[in-house]
């Protein structure tokens, strides 16, 4: 599937490069005339996105799909979220067929010079970690001298594993497979010693296992990985990306929710300034719609319809859920309590 | 006018012109390729491929280690995929003649049996194939902690098959020319025996003589030159097992599904081509006393061949093309370490011409062996 899918997109690439005009093209126009924004996503990472039973793809990393078409349309349901797989998502945005991922993409430095990519914003602080069956009796990932490590085939996984036991002068042995089914299957039948990949899908790969508890997740994060979003390269898209993001972690900062929204706006005189600013009528989010050429109440329309960041986090993956992702102390907390969230001033 | 009317020089001059389009057409497409892709901003170039790789593969016919650079990762891919169709292409023909023959004769079970394997074979996606057998076979097989032994040397895990190493001994070049020595005069003799069975019907023996000359040239010069025969045997320690040598197990899964589908497909060529021999042929063969297996051999065959070689040919060329499935279950051929490469390089349109150049490469030798093969048995039948 997903080689037929690689060189299906390849072809894409080549005939839309000699098929189009070669405009800087304003991809905010071509969404707002096709009436949806085509969001790609993990076709099955539970928590950060995957089906659920109606077929419709749910999870942490489609809610900013969501946040987008709410604030382009005033309407998430606009939002067109396809699965993909990793190897042909970036492919897919740069051959144009798709307006954005929030796809658990890394942003790397070699990705975001190539001129038909851009990444806007970091949405989760990631870093690769290792699953281990418990029976190994493994208790670090020193130990790991001569094991078998399952990895996605075509991700950074590869990378980090060949970087992190380089370093280290150990050996051990790579198996690369492209097909999640096969991967997980053959780290479940114990074909691999070691699953390899970031460490909240680990999390997300240990609820399919016959019996989660049987695995463990060692304490050595190997690598950063700075989820971000990723998007054809347009100024207005960027900056509504960037700056719906950055309305939930404002949003998350001064407790306001998508329960308690309504009645904020209702009573907005008496709130914070910050607050007044992002859901006045007169607020700075006003000024910047004109400017961005969205709807006036964009920022409402993003914390009524999915919520402050917090509320997303704890939707998917906090502690209501099977994952119960701590998210204290950790990177993606906000700036105020010590993580790496930190909300830029919208005035 | 006269140009046109002259028959060669009329087909001449329009089969110039066509080319010259063709030639255009191409030259159209390329540079408009290259100018498109200035106008966004990508310039084409190779210089990434002297980069450092920086991934692993799972398996590599040549030295290969995270450090060295995209061009040696494509070249390892390359030969693994050239590896994986050679078995392929060996089991599948194997197979596909064995069924072919089985399906054309006359045992009504063995017919069904056949038909029923090339019916099965032919209607499923070969995707669908292998990883039903992937994760059969590593549900099924043993964790390597737990192999099956069997002769003290050989362990079956659902990791890989190992199997002792012979160990290179320096006496052994000498056995390998007392095998090519062996080779030359066994073609020889083999000759030697068809002209005398033109000349006179006398059959000489070929089977016993040329595989006892074998024997003793090997144990001879074993014995003259010291030749000591060691194998290096696979022995688990830590995550895995060191020494001897190995078979993934997604190899192992990869030559057989390709095999098991290709051959199926190879049984209906090869069916088609014995049936497309007359009927009186056989039966004349037959009543001048020949066995069943000499009608087979001397008769059948090789005016089956005839027929069976050009679309054989085909399959081939489809069999090695779809060894690119390997990437879904992690061996990494070509397409697998490309698809990783342009992940990390970001560059598609290059590593992509690369691939399918090879592609065309593989397949445009493997066509020119088979009509050099098709030539040849049309004179030796003819």
């Amino acid at each position: 599937m997903k080689r037929i899918a690689t060189l299906a997109f390849g072809m894409f690439a080549l005939t839309t490069a000699f098929g189009t005009q070669a405009t800087a093209g304003p991809v905010l126009d071509e969404i707002k005339a096709s009436g949806s924004i085509i969001c790609l996503t993990n076709t099955n990472s539970p928590g950060f996105s995957a089906p659920d039973s109606k077929g419709v793809f749910q999870g942490f990393n489609t809610e900013f799909g969501r946040m987008a078409a709410a604030a382009i349309f005033g309407d998430a349901t606009k939002a067109d979220i396809r699965g993909i797989g990793f190897s042909d998502s970036m492919k897919t945005i740069v051959a144009r067929k798709a307006h954005m991922a929030s796809r658990s993409i890394t942003s790397t430095g070699t990705r975001d010079a190539d001129p038909g990519l851009v990444f806007p914003v970091t949405t989760f602080y990631d870093g690769q970690g290792f699953m281990v069956a418990n029976k190994l009796g493994v208790k670090s990932a020193t130990e790991l001298t001569g094991a078998v490590v399952c990895a996605e085939e075509g991700s950074t996984t590869l990378l980090n594993i060949a970087d992190w036991f380089g370093n280290r002068k150990m050996d051990y042995k790579v198996e690369n497979i492209g097909d999640k089914t096969a991967r997980l299957q053959a780290f479940y039948a114990g074909k691999c010693d070691v699953l390899a990949s970031d460490y909240t899908a680990l999390l997300s790969d240990r609820q399919l296992a016959p019996n989660p508890a049987d695995y463990t997740i060692l304490p050595e994060i190997i690598s950063n990985e700075p989820l971000t979003l990723a998007c054809q390269p347009d100024q207005e898209l960027e900056a509504i990306l960037f700056w719906s993001f950055q309305v939930m972690l404002t949003a998350e900062q001064y407790g306001v929710t998508s329960k308690n929204i309504d009645a904020i706006v209702k009573d907005i005189d008496k709130q914070p300034k910050a607050v007044r600013r992002l859901f006045g009528e007169k607020g700075a989010t006003s000024d910047m719609a004109e400017k961005l050429q969205i709807p006036t109440n964009w920022a409402y329309s993003i914390i009524k319809q999915v919520g402050n960041y917090g509320e997303v986090y704890e939707r998917h993956l906090g502690d209501s859920t099977v994952f119960k992702l701590v998210r204290k102390g950790t990177p993606n907390d906000l700036s105020s309590r010590g993580g790496l969230m930190y909300a830029y001033p919208i005035r | 006018m006269n140009l046109l009317a002259n028959k060669e020089k009329r087909s001449f001059i329009i089969q110039l012109i066509l080319a010259a389009i063709l030639f255009s057409a191409a030259y159209l497409i390329v540079q408009n390729i290259r100018d498109n892709l200035a106008d966004v901003g990508i310039r084409l170039s190779f210089g990434f491929l002297s980069g450092e790789a920086g991934f692993d593969v799972n398996e590599s016919l040549i030295s290969y280690s995270a450090s060295d650079s995209y061009a040696r990762v494509l070249l390892v891919g390359f030969l693994n995929t050239l590896e994986l169709s050679f078995v392929c292409i060996l089991g599948s023909t194997i197979i596909g003649v064995v069924m072919g023959i089985v399906r054309a004769g006359s045992n009504w079970l063995g017919t069904r049996l056949a038909l029923a394997y090339v019916e099965v074979l032919r209607n499923l996606p070969k995707l669908l194939i292998l990883l039903a057998v992937f994760i059969v076979m590593i549900n099924r097989l043993p964790t390597v902690r737990h192999a099956w032994n069997f002769f003290n040397g050989i362990f079956i895990s659902n990791r890989a098959f190992y199997y002792p190493k012979l160990i290179w001994h320096d006496g052994m070049v000498f056995v390998l020319a007392g095998i090519l020595v062996w080779f030359i005069a066994a073609v020889l003799w083999g000759r030697y025996v068809k002209r005398i069975q033109d000349l006179t019907g006398k059959q000489l023996p070929t089977k016993w003589p040329v595989l006892g000359v074998l024997f003793l040239t090997v144990l001879l010069i074993s014995v003259l030159f010291h030749v000591s025969y060691q194998f290096s045997l696979p022995v688990f320690k830590g995550f895995d097992f060191t020494g001897g040598s190995r078979l993934s197990v997604q190899f192992v899964a990869l030559a057989f599904t390709l095999s098991i589908y290709h051959g199926g497909q190879i049984t209906e060529l090869v069916r088609g081509g014995i049936q497309s021999v007359q009927k009186g042929q056989i039966e004349a063969a037959a009543s001048l006393g020949l066995k069943p297996s000499q009608v087979t051999r001397f008769v059948v065959l090789p005016q089956a061949l005839r027929m069976i070689i050009p679309p054989m040919g085909n399959q081939y060329l489809n069999l090695i093309k779809n060894t690119s499935i390997a990437l879904a279950i992690g061996y990494s051929d070509l397409v697998s370490v490309m698809s990783t490469s342009i992940n990390q390089t970001f560059r598609p349109i290059e590593l992509m011409s690369i691939t399918m150049m090879t592609y065309l490469a593989i397949s445009l030798l493997v066509t020119a062996l088979l009509n050099w093969f098709n030539y040849r048995t049309k004179i030796v039948t003819n």
